[in-house]
């Protein structure tokens, strides 16, 4: 009975959750939703430009990046894609920049072909956000911009949900023959666990600390996605994808502090009133936003001490030295 | 084995000719790396095999290699309070070296010529002021320091006319904890100096790049390669891979669809005829450039950082224990139980 027991045990361990749960249940229907997406949006832009009509379609789009942006590794990061997606943050500006020569200049840059290789600030959503909600009178018709960029947006997303059939083989088979970027299921799984972690180390330091700033000198105007008005929706549905990232590499029963920590966090997005974070500039809003920030830290704290350990693995030996 | 290495003990203690790297095992490159055990240096192969490893105290940084003798002077990470001098032919430590009262190692270290001179790169602890730590190489007793010719040496080279080539970071760091505290007012160089320890020629970046730490160097046939890492908003993009040639300086900037990919960090550099390396662990990346700084490949790899030259490619090692040859893309040479350290030094 006791050996029974032993054994059954044993070969409950390793089947529970971990890369195969993650690439299942998190990446691919991510991904699938993000292409899904924008590809309505490149419909309902090849079908008239009115910003009002298409907004909508924007907004589903952004919301379903936000359940995958935090994973920077395979198809995402080839060929720049997750940086042409999402261009933010962008102190010099860039991506306008970029974007005023496009519309004021040859219309062939704009042909599928030729946008795909225009600067990675200029395209994407965040340049889309400067199309549909925009700062001052746009130089010329953006019409054909929006398209431009509305069609390479869905190309992007389709290519990456393609490439994730081949890139998950080598997250699912490490040490297989041609897998240069995954020797052991320990690589596989320190490649996932460095994703949580870097998500909400970039949540907290970025898309909360860039308008945070200092007491002294607040940049509320420094908010991703300000013009669409998403700052915070973008906070809470990544600190849900991230949750659902967690929960997928180790189980709740498995990561309970983890679990507690992403779900105060969540609450505390959820609760907060404060769409752009345009409350960072009072000490109260600050207060709310800060708390947010801090409980976003703790979340990371626990993943490293509770998940790290169930994988057997830890952050980069060479990534963390820093010399 | 016990009873050729007591022979050749024999033979160096009479003064006969000195041991040389052969009598190591020929490697072609030493490695820090930290194993289940501890720390270890290896001596490696061209193919990536251990041909001997020695214990480290405590984890290390980098290496140097003595020109003939198969001697390994290994660094202490910063705050360095110590070096190693290790006999790589019988495995043992000769010589501990503790920089003097106020002095701390800051990483690297380079051989004269002629194997004659330790030079290593070290702060004034309160400071962080370069000094270049001078050192014999009979007994490995302190014979001088030189001004390095700025903040915060990292790295340091001999070049081919005999003058040394500082990367002077230009961070000052508190001793104790490697904190960081000049940042607003950081001003790295690339220090020249006259094999006698003149300041000859300081090179710094634009002031828009201040904030870029010069911190590794490689040599090329016609001048130096530099790496640095970016102390500014990480949400700018800045080139990590300088060149110098003639006086003149050229930042690479990366292909643009990769310019964040290694996160504003470079932590080693190598350069073969023709091309260059740099590697980010942080972005788990080496990035390929050509002799005229054109973006020539990115290749990924977690935690990917030691780079050194291999018969016109690269060998680059990461945490994982992977030893790779950087071609047109990454083929697996060695896999290791134990996570390799920042840089691979070829001896």
């Amino acid at each position: 009975m006791l050996r029974v027991l032993l054994l059954s045990l044993l070969l409950a361990a390793p089947a529970r959750a971990d890369v195969a749960e993650v690439v299942d249940t998190h990446v691919l229907p991510g991904y699938d939703a993000f292409a899904t997406a924008t590809a309505a949006l490149d419909r309902a832009a090849q079908g008239g430009c009115d910003a009002d009509v298409l907004r909508p379609a924007y907004h589903a789009a952004f919301d379903a990046w936000m359940g995958v942006q935090h994973l920077h590794l395979g198809p995402a990061e080839e060929a720049g894609r997750a940086l042409a997606i999402a261009f933010w943050p962008d102190p010099k500006g860039l991506g306008w920049r970029a974007q005023r020569a496009l519309l004021a200049g040859d219309p062939a840059a704009l042909a599928p072909g030729a946008f795909a290789d225009q600067s990675v600030a200029a395209r994407g959503l965040t340049g889309l956000e400067r199309l549909l909600w925009p700062a001052t009178a746009l130089p010329a018709d953006p019409c054909p911009l929006i398209r431009a960029t509305a069609a390479d947006l869905a190309r992007m997303a389709a290519e990456i949900r393609a490439g994730w059939d081949g890139f998950a083989a080598a997250l699912l088979e490490p040490g297989g023959p041609g897998n240069s970027r995954y020797l052991t299921q320990a690589e596989a799984r320190q490649a996932l666990l460095t994703q949580l972690v870097t998500g909400l180390e970039h949540l907290a330091d970025q898309r909360l600390g860039r308008p945070l700033g200092t007491f002294e000198r607040p940049f509320p105007d420094r908010a991703e996605a300000r013009a669409a008005g998403r700052s915070l929706r973008n906070v809470t549905l990544a600190l849900r994808a991230l949750r659902g990232m967690a929960m997928a590499l180790a189980a709740p029963a498995e990561a309970p502090q983890t679990r507690a920590a992403l779900d105060r966090a969540v609450a505390l997005a959820e609760g907060l009133d404060d769409p752009v974070f345009a409350g960072v500039a009072d000490p109260q809003g600050r207060l709310k936003v800060e708390i947010l920030q801090q409980a976003t830290r703790a979340a990371r704290a626990a993943a490293l001490a509770e998940i790290a350990p169930r994988l057997g693995v830890g952050l980069g030996f060479n990534a963390l030295d820093g010399d | 084995m016990a009873t050729r290495r007591a022979f050749l003990a024999g033979l160096a203690a009479a003064a006969l000719p000195r041991m040389t790297w052969a009598d190591a095992g020929s490697p072609a490159w030493l490695a820090a790396g930290k194993a289940e055990g501890g720390h270890v240096l290896h001596g490696l192969s061209l193919a990536g095999d251990s041909v001997f490893s020695l214990p480290l105290p405590a984890r290390g940084h980098a290496a140097a290699a003595h020109p003939v003798r198969p001697l390994a002077v290994a660094f202490a990470r910063r705050p360095g309070t110590f070096a190693l001098v290790l006999d790589c032919a019988r495995g043992h430590v000769t010589h501990r070296l503790t920089p003097p009262p106020g002095r701390q190692f800051n990483g690297h270290g380079a051989f004269s010529a002629d194997g004659t001179l330790l030079m290593t790169s070290e702060v004034v602890a309160e400071s962080s002021a370069g000094r270049i730590g001078l050192w014999e190489t009979s007994g490995f007793t302190r014979v001088g320091e030189w001004d390095s010719g700025g903040i915060g040496p990292h790295d340091l080279k001999r070049l081919p006319d005999g003058r040394i080539v500082v990367a002077n970071g230009g961070i000052a760091t508190d001793p104790q904890d490697r904190s960081k505290l000049n940042l607003d007012t950081m001003r790295p160089n690339l220090a020249f100096l006259s094999d006698r320890g003149a300041v000859e020629d300081l090179v710094e970046l634009p002031p828009d790049l201040h904030r870029n730490s010069i911190r590794h160097l490689a040599l090329l046939p016609d001048g130096v390669a530099f790496a640095m890492q970016w102390e500014g908003d990480p949400a700018e993009p800045v080139p990590l891979l300088g060149l110098w040639r003639n006086g003149a300086v050229r930042l690479c900037e990366p292909d643009p669809a990769e310019m964040f990919t290694m996160q504003g960090y470079a932590g080693s550099i190598a350069a073969v005829a023709g091309k260059v390396a740099i590697s980010s662990p942080r972005g788990g990346a080496v990035m390929v450039f050509a002799a005229d700084g054109r973006p020539l490949a990115t290749h990924r790899r977690a935690d990917i950082c030691g780079l050194a030259p291999l018969d016109g490619d690269f060998i680059a090692s990461d945490g994982g224990g992977g030893l790779w040859r950087v071609a047109e893309a990454l083929h697996p040479l060695r896999a290791a139980p134990l996570a390799w350290d920042n840089h691979i030094v070829p001896v």
